[in-house]
């Protein structure tokens, strides 16, 4: 079974997204807002340019997690916050810790930086272990 | 100009209220382009959903022309998954949405406008599956 301790960190994942990757997530989700893929139109409404898909950064806490969890848990509830735009070409460090453990159920923070440390997505999530 | 307030009293009559369903098979070929879409090779993802793959199935927002009446641009808040059991491929999921909540904050070059959406999400046996619950930031 999983060893799990409050505090402890869970193996962080360095995402490389690309613009490319913006009109893949793009098609696979059906989110074709311009703002994800049109540099001009991006501008136009007060952003630096085009950037990530909030829901493509939390897919990349998702798969953290899985990761992490492999078949020895369960995940229960996810929940992330947007606090900042993030633009491709940029890595995006994916990591967690462990915040609470009570018998089977673990609660963790996650989060994302972007290359200078700032957490421009934040969240938490509970898992439940497999007994 | 629309005002914030304009807007939140048009989108508040509907707080509460299903917009239409949407019905759609979970199929291994959209699950293998959103699993490498977003950059995971986990061999999970050839029998089961990842976690976010629901909001690749169904619109996760409803009523969006109204606040589009107010400001230039949209950005997602925030998002908060649910799960009650896993989502396999072959699933025939229903999705049902509502808007549960509407408000205004100042930021910095003006009125924001957030909108709460829920999506509830139901597999062929009825089984609730997943809940997700997002902001959506009109500026």
């Amino acid at each position: 079974m999983m060893k799990v301790k409050v505090g402890q960190e869970i193996p962080e994942l360095v995402k490389h997204p690309t613009p490319r990757q913006l009109v893949q997530y793009a098609g696979a989700q059906g989110d074709f807002y311009e703002i994800h893929y049109d540099q001009a139109y991006a501008k136009s409404v007060g952003l630096p340019g085009v950037i990530l898909h909030g829901l493509l950064k939390a897919a990349f806490l998702g798969q953290l997690l899985t990761d992490w969890l492999g078949d020895e848990a369960t995940l229960k509830t996810f929940e992330v916050s947007y606090r900042g735009v993030d633009m491709p070409g940029h890595p995006y460090r994916c990591r967690g810790r462990v915040t609470k453990v009570g018998g089977d159920d673990v609660e963790l923070e996650v989060w994302g930086e972007d290359e200078g440390g700032k957490r421009t997505t934040i969240g938490t999530a509970t898992v439940q272990l497999a007994r | 100009m629309t005002t914030t307030a304009w807007v939140i009293d048009k989108i508040k009559t509907r707080i509460g209220v299903d917009g239409p369903e949407v019905t759609a098979l979970v199929e291994a070929g959209h699950v293998t382009r959103f699993a490498e879409a977003i950059g995971d090779p986990n061999p999970r993802w050839t029998k089961e959903a990842p976690p976010t793959f629901l909001v690749a199935l169904a619109p996760v927002s409803v009523h969006m022309s109204d606040a589009e009446e107010f400001g230039t641009g949209w950005l997602n808040g925030g998002n908060r998954f649910e799960y009650f059991a896993p989502v396999m491929i072959g699933d025939q999921i229903t999705a049902k949405g509502r808007v549960v909540d509407v408000y205004d904050k100042a930021g910095s070059s003006g009125n924001l406008l957030f909108i709460v959406f829920e999506t509830d999400y139901t597999n062929q046996r009825g089984t609730l599956v997943a809940r997700l619950r997002g902001t959506m930031i009109r500026r």
